[in-house]
């Protein structure tokens, strides 16, 4: 074989070099592949033109689409290590912080995890039942919304809570929810009284630039894109993306910029989705044997509560109210201020506090790249979404004008 | 003729799977594989449960349910004892033959060199199912010997029939084979490199951990979607409800992606090289 090869040197050269071709042929067309797949899920789409006050009103109108989809969310907020604060955030290395005492703490921790980590969960919808399916490495965690209530449940550390609240409550809530979240333009996926949703969008023009982005693909779906930018500078808030399906009106993703990031420091999107109404069967839940079961009856806030709640909400700054538990509010807009009283906050979260803040004159504070929170020597809070002197100065202020 | 061709490659395949499962070495890596089911069985037996949260995932349902002792040996198996099995079959594959001298005459027939490599990886892929069936067969009958068997609790909370958590478990050791595949073709593409079995060997085993490694670091999280062991914990989806098969696809096409690259650069290799022995 070797002598064959001597004597016809250039046609075994170019036989070796063909059999070497499909190496390189094939981490080409896999490369090729990786490129083109991604570019057909961003493609151009040209959606009907619609101001920003029709696209507002567009998702505000639109009903509550029955669908199931994948949710990714990311959030690079920025913070030293989460899972250091909120305990189980990773879903399998449980802590066994699951005493029936410390469910309070842990409830808020799982709250906390679920709201700003970066996971894959599952989304279910269809009318009033809803199920939020959080798929943790070997574990889970499941939010189920049905006519038995909320239940919460943890694969990992094989607890279930079961929230039951009344009905009526639930919708006084959740208009409350509206007119607290509509500064931010959360309100899309709620259908909103039309009164209400032009109150909002005038207040929001006060602080807020709203306009219409570029058309997009989202999970593979035509969607307008609602920009929101705070007018005031003093916020570290960049940049509010919406993207609302063209079709249904549904919030397909939404992503929050920190002022002068290129990258959206907290995003959540829908990978794939799917407008029909799910299997019934993904929203039944029954404990499973062996699960410790917390039952939680939200007490009802009455009417005049609400109000209340709602006077303060509105009125901003509400450093009159004498009341230990409320967080009270400085300033408006972006730059609004929230201070939660001495012993508003668990006691168990302090001990890993001091890992994850850094020291500043007059307390902690806990930077990231969207909201920054204070924590005084004395035992106040101090949080918003601007920088470390701001929430110094609404700190020492009230002491001295209410002589603490 | 081509009829003829191949009856011959499932003849050659069928003395190659022969060859294979009646070496000691190879039984005696499956059995290395089943002893761990019956190691983590026999240990919750004697010493009790080890509590919620402590151990590998599963662990603690074992008491209750025979049919997790399955589930548990294969998280315990895939980051290292499935790799290096995978890695001594598939690193053995070509270089073996290579440092018996048999290579010669393998080639003699008129086999052909792509039919040979297709053979050995055919059958290096074979025994990623023997494996990891091992695993997930023995787990399940220890635990039916050792422990009450019931309907399963699945990851979402809710409790399917016995019958149907068998069949998600055979499902479980389907995408673990799945999951082997793309190591097995680095394997077989090292295996041409050398004529020292137990360099291409060590070399398959050490990628393996290699990866790992990089996929526990956060730093390096752009890459972490290349790696051939991205995946390998996903099977834990099959345990869903709904079960979620975006996993079992994407581990299947990233493990495709594995095998048509080092497939290719396995047969450039093999089809050029010089055959000495």
């Amino acid at each position: 074989m070797r002598d064959q090869s001597s004597r016809t040197q250039n046609s075994t050269a170019s036989r070796t070099f063909s059999r070497w071709i499909p190496a390189i042929v094939a981490p080409i067309v896999i490369g090729v592949g990786v490129i083109l797949v991604p570019m057909q899920a961003t493609a151009a789409v040209d959606l009907p033109d619609k101001t920003p006050a029709e696209l507002v009103q567009f998702a505000a109108e639109s009903p509550a689409q029955p669908l199931s989809g994948t949710i990714e969310q990311r959030s690079e907020l920025g913070l030293p290590d989460l899972s250091g604060l909120t305990g189980a955030l990773g879903g399998a290395g449980g802590d066994g912080s699951s005493a029936p005492a410390a469910a309070s703490s842990a409830d808020l921790e799982q709250l906390l995890s679920l709201a700003l980590g970066s996971h894959t969960a599952r989304v279910y919808l269809d009318g009033p039942n809803a199920r939020l399916q959080v798929l943790d490495p070997l574990a889970e965690r499941n939010v189920y919304r049905n006519a038995d209530g909320v239940w919460i449940y943890d694969s990992a550390e094989k607890a279930a809570t079961h929230i039951t609240v009344d009905q009526a409550a639930v919708e006084a809530l959740k208009a409350e929810l509206q007119t607290g979240h509509a500064d931010a333009g959360a309100g899309a996926e709620m259908p909103t009284p039309e009164a209400m949703l032009d109150q909002a969008l005038a207040r929001l023009d006060e602080s807020t630039a709203v306009t219409v982005g570029t058309d997009a693909l989202v999970a593979g779906r035509a969607a307008y894109e609602l920009v929101l930018t705070p007018r005031d500078s003093g916020t570290l808030v960049g940049q509010i993306s919406v993207a609302i399906d063209g079709q249904t009106g549904t919030a397909l993703a939404a992503s929050v910029t920190a002022r002068g990031a290129d990258t959206p420091a907290f995003s959540i999107a829908f990978t794939d989705v799917t407008f029909a109404a799910p299997d019934p069967a993904v929203f039944a839940f029954t404990p499973p044997a062996g699960t410790a079961v917390t039952e939680k009856p939200i007490p009802v806030p009455t009417a005049a509560e609400l109000q209340q709640a709602k006077a303060e909400a509105g009125s901003g700054d509400a450093g009159s109210v004498d009341s230990a538990a409320k967080p009270v509010l400085h300033g408006t807009g972006w730059t609004t201020v929230v201070e939660l009283p001495a012993g508003a906050l668990g006691a168990p979260a302090s001990g890993p506090l001091d890992t994850v803040t850094q020291p500043v004159d007059g307390g902690r504070v806990l930077t990231t790249s969207l909201v920054t929170v204070l924590f005084t020597s004395d035992g106040r809070a101090f949080a918003g979404a601007v920088d470390v002197a701001t929430l110094q100065a609404a700190a020492s202020a009230p002491a001295a004008s209410s002589g603490r | 003729m081509r009829a003829e061709r191949r009856g011959s490659t499932a003849a050659l395949f069928g003395s190659e799977l022969l060859t294979l499962f009646r070496r000691r070495r190879t039984v005696a890596l499956l059995a290395a594989l089943a002893l761990i089911p019956v190691l983590i069985g026999v240990a919750i037996r004697l010493a009790g449960d080890a509590g919620s949260g402590r151990g590998p995932a599963f662990l603690d349902q074992i008491t209750n349910n025979g049919l997790f002792v399955g589930v548990t040996a294969i998280i315990v198996a895939i980051p290292l004892f499935l790799p290096l099995t995978i890695g001594v079959v598939a690193g053995d594959t070509i270089a073996g033959e290579a440092s018996h001298g048999t290579l010669r005459y393998l080639l003699i027939a008129p086999a052909g060199r792509l039919r040979l490599l297709a053979v050995k990886y055919l059958s290096a892929g074979v025994f990623c199912l023997a494996a990891s069936l091992t695993v997930v067969v023995v787990g399940t009958l220890v635990g039916w010997a050792l422990f009450p068997i019931g309907p399963v609790t699945l990851l979402s909370g809710s409790t399917v029939s016995v019958g149907e958590g068998l069949l998600r478990l055979l499902g479980i050791a389907a995408y673990v084979c799945v999951s082997l595949l793309g190591l097995s073709a680095i394997g077989l593409f090292l295996s041409t490199l050398t004529t020292v079995p137990v360099g291409a060997m060590a070399a398959t085993a050490i990628l393996a951990v290699v990866a790992q490694i990089i996929g526990a670091l956060p730093q390096l999280d752009w890459l972490h979607p290349w790696l051939f062991s991205e995946h390998w914990l996903g099977f834990a989806d099959l345990l869903r409800d709904p079960v979620q098969w975006a996993s079992f696809a994407d581990n299947a096409l990233l493990q495709a992606g594995y095998i048509l690259v080092f497939g290719a650069l396995a047969c450039g290799r093999f089809l050029t090289k010089d055959i000495l022995s």
